[in-house]
């Protein structure tokens, strides 16, 4: 393999990736799916990141002593660390009768679209995190309206719902002592055999 | 047959360099042979070609997905968020022209650098990120028992399974960027970045 080749060779991959990037930024920025790039979408997730590699009890993650003992300790943890109000399941029931009475309450469902309209809950505002900046003037006024606000994702893992909400107070200016999460999402409100409806409808 | 010829003395060469290896015995070396056949450079193109293409095709239509994706890695800082969100856009569109590269031929050698760079990044990655997850639930005993997201297009994957074929893949984009063989190259962009030997010492460059 002669110098020529290999110099060849790594101009060739530049181009590839310049190439790439150009492509990504057009293609990025002329989609309606299109992600806006200077939107951090894990302001929470990251508060968190840093808070729990300080506790000493989840400093063993990865290490093989003290696997059982520390690894379910954040999960249980009732105390959010995050500054963002939980709503539980008996509260988010409770916030669902008030939904439907008038408009001082409302869930805002914080997943993509086809998650959407295969099911929510019922009277749901769909404002997707990852779109919230596009989405958002269009349901500006029924959140402003509302002293308390319920955001939601599937449940398990997903953070949408919590960067969300904490965007809907920083970005957007909600208050945040009328924003809450709902952790169990979309997942747990389907178990416990309460209503969702499907399709684009609130 | 020509091709045949000069792929061999590519891998002759070698050869030589590591030993004293009389230039009677180039054709005896039996990568050199495998080589010549074409075979194995078809193979990876192919392999490679269509992997990269897949990988980037589905994360193009998903860049939401790769985000989250790119973020369990926990590689990349969040801030700015301009990082990480341009790169989650940026490098499916990389993998499809990579993919495009391989399958059609032109610009191989740039493939199978750009494809060894980043293999190289993203294996090690993907062993911490299985590393990290090892007891985050009750089933994830040993490495080979995490399944996880790795970002590579298809969804939640045991992890073990995941190294092995990007160490796979690795040895495939390696030969493709190492042999001289002229034997289905594809479409070639200047015919004589092909082969070294009438390349050599030539000034002009492709692109």
């Amino acid at each position: 393999m002669t110098r020529e080749t290999l110099a060849q060779s790594f101009k060739q991959a530049l181009v590839i990736v310049f190439f790439g990037i150009a492509l990504a930024l057009v293609a990025n920025a002329s989609s309606q799916e299109g992600i806006i790039l200077s939107h951090d979408f894990f302001s929470v997730a990251g508060v968190t990141g840093s808070e729990g590699s300080g506790n000493p009890e989840t400093g063993s993650e990865g290490s093989d002593s003290g696997l059982e003992v520390g690894i379910d300790d954040p999960a249980v943890d009732p105390e959010p660390f995050d500054g963002i109000q939980r709503a539980t399941i008996e509260d988010a029931e409770v916030y669902f009768e008030g939904s439907l009475e008038d408009s001082s309450m409302v869930f805002v469902d914080a997943r993509r679209r086809s998650d959407y309209e295969e099911g929510h809950i019922p009277g749901a505002i769909w404002l997707y995190h990852y779109q919230s900046e596009r989405l958002f003037d269009e349901v500006r006024e029924d959140l402003e309206q509302a002293f308390i606000i319920v955001v939601y994702c599937n449940g398990g893992d997903c953070e949408d719902s919590i960067n969300l909400a904490s965007d809907l107070s920083s970005l957007y200016g909600l208050p945040p002592e009328n924003i809450f999460v709902y952790e169990g999402g979309l997942s747990e409100w389907q178990e416990a055999g309460l209503p969702v409806q499907v399709g684009g409808e609130r | 047959m020509a091709g045949g010829r000069t792929a061999r003395s590519g891998w002759g060469r070698a050869i030589m360099a590591e030993g004293p290896t009389p230039p009677s015995a180039k054709g005896s070396n039996p990568i050199a042979r495998l080589d010549a056949t074409g075979i194995p450079m078809l193979v990876a193109r192919l392999v490679l070609g269509f992997v990269f293409l897949s990988y980037g095709l589905e994360k193009v239509q998903d860049p939401v997905a790769f985000l989250k994706v790119l973020k369990t890695y926990d590689l990349l800082p969040l801030q700015p968020p301009e990082l990480i969100n341009s790169i989650a856009v940026s490098l499916p569109w990389i993998e499809l022209l990579i993919g495009i590269a391989f399958l059609s031929g032109a610009g191989l050698r740039g493939a199978a650098t750009a494809a060894t760079g980043m293999l190289l990044v993203f294996t090690p990655a993907v062993l911490r990120l299985g590393i990290s997850l090892i007891g985050s639930k009750p089933e994830f005993v040993g490495l080979c028992d995490v399944v996880a997201d790795c970002g590579c297009g298809s969804g939640p994957l045991p992890i073990c399974e995941k190294l092995v074929s990007n160490l796979g893949l690795l040895a495939l984009s390696a030969w493709a960027f190492f042999s001289p063989s002229e034997r289905f190259r594809g479409f070639v962009l200047k015919k004589d970045s092909t082969s070294e030997n009438r390349t050599a010492g030539n000034p002009e460059e492709g692109h």
